[in-house]
């Protein structure tokens, strides 16, 4: 199946910077449901937990918030949104394996997969 | 508790109720960032009117706390808009105005002032449920979620000295939420195990144990008042 895979940049602790990245973000997905095609953002583990400071995790956390909101979306219409949090260390083979499994299910929408231990004692995110 | 407390968006709904609540517990000086001086009814809150988007808007706030000269204890990072659409008809520009607006002047407002923060001092992000998914609402989610990732990595960044949460506020009844069609409204109340909107005055009073030493182990955290929403 179709559809894009895309990677949370980092991005340090400039708004403008920020606001870039969330913003080419929200283009991509934009596009992705206007020709209503699944997606699937990647995003570093250490960000969702706020690690790697205010910048990054506001890109990480954002996109998990944006992940939830486009799957409500395109359930009505038949594509699918999920985000990956893979820690650091991770062969980014298998965060683009996971992520096109995501793609191809078709019947997993809104989840949050995490590759690797990091999340394991920590916050839900 | 005595020193200044920051609250943005204090001109009406929940930030109005955090101002109104710490200035009637006093003795704290509140500065409200969007009151016009008309509206400031009591004499320990200061209002000001900054846009706190533009490049000067949060050293404007830092000036206005200093002047205080009283120590900086709280910061109630408030200030928030929408602009509802479909992902697929979302513009541009409702899409940039809102992530500047919710989460640009929270990040923004918070590099500025967290070095004047005292010891002991407490920063409460609002954020929202939508933060966990709500159909039509791409940017305000993704700005709340912002909102809560900032949290943590301010909790951390900040600790031991300054503990930072956030606050979700479900369907709450204020201006932003009555603008909803009363139709829609009924269905969401409904779906609330609580059976009812929140008041402005139960998020204020969760900010206000968040500010106070009550909740002194408590930092990071991302606290849900929704009336069961998140579950039902």
């Amino acid at each position: 199946m179709s559809g894009v895979i895309h990677w949370a940049e980092a991005v340090g602790d400039d708004w403008s910077r920020v606001l870039a990245e969330l913003t080419r973000a929200f283009a991509v997905s934009r596009a992705s449901a206007q020709a209503e095609e699944s997606f699937v953002y990647v995003v570093r583990q250490d960000d969702l937990l706020g690690r790697r400071g205010p910048g990054n995790a506001m890109v990480a956390t954002g996109l998990l918030s944006a992940a939830r909101t486009a799957a409500l979306e395109g359930a009505r219409k038949g594509w699918t949104v999920n985000i990956v949090a893979f820690d650091e260390g991770t062969d980014p083979e298998a965060v683009h394996a996971w992520a096109q499994r995501l793609l191809d299910s078709g019947d997993v929408t809104g989840e949050l997969v995490h590759l690797g231990l990091g999340h394991l004692g920590k916050t839900l995110a | 508790m005595n020193g200044v407390v920051v609250v943005t968006g204090a001109a009406r709904g929940i930030g109005r109720a955090v101002a109104e609540k710490l200035a009637e517990t006093g003795p704290i000086s509140v500065v409200g960032v969007d009151i016009a001086p008309e509206l400031a009814l009591s004499e320990h809150i200061t209002p000001i009117q900054v846009d706190l988007t533009s490049p000067e808007g949060p050293s404007l706030v830092r000036e206005t706390v200093e002047a205080a000269g009283a120590p900086l204890i709280g910061l109630v990072n408030n200030a928030g808009i929408t602009r509802d659409a479909r992902l697929v008809n979302m513009s541009d520009d409702h899409f940039a105005q809102v992530l500047e607006v919710n989460l640009g002047a929270t990040f923004r407002l918070s590099a500025e002032l967290a070095p004047l923060m005292s010891d002991g001092g407490s920063i409460v992000n609002i954020a929202s449920r939508a933060y966990l998914g709500n159909f039509g609402q791409f940017n305000y989610s993704m700005s709340k979620g912002g909102v809560v990732g900032l949290t943590r990595a301010l909790s951390l960044s900040l600790a031991p000295a300054v503990r930072v949460n956030a606050i979700a506020p479900g369907l709450i009844s204020s201006e932003m939420s009555l603008a909803i069609p009363e139709e829609i409204r009924a269905k969401m109340v409904a779906s609330i195990p609580l059976a009812r909107m929140g008041t402005t005055e139960e998020i204020a009073n969760t900010v206000w144990w968040l500010l106070t030493p009550l909740s002194s182990y408590i930092t990071g955290e991302v606290i849900v008042v929704g009336g069961g929403r998140s579950l039902s």
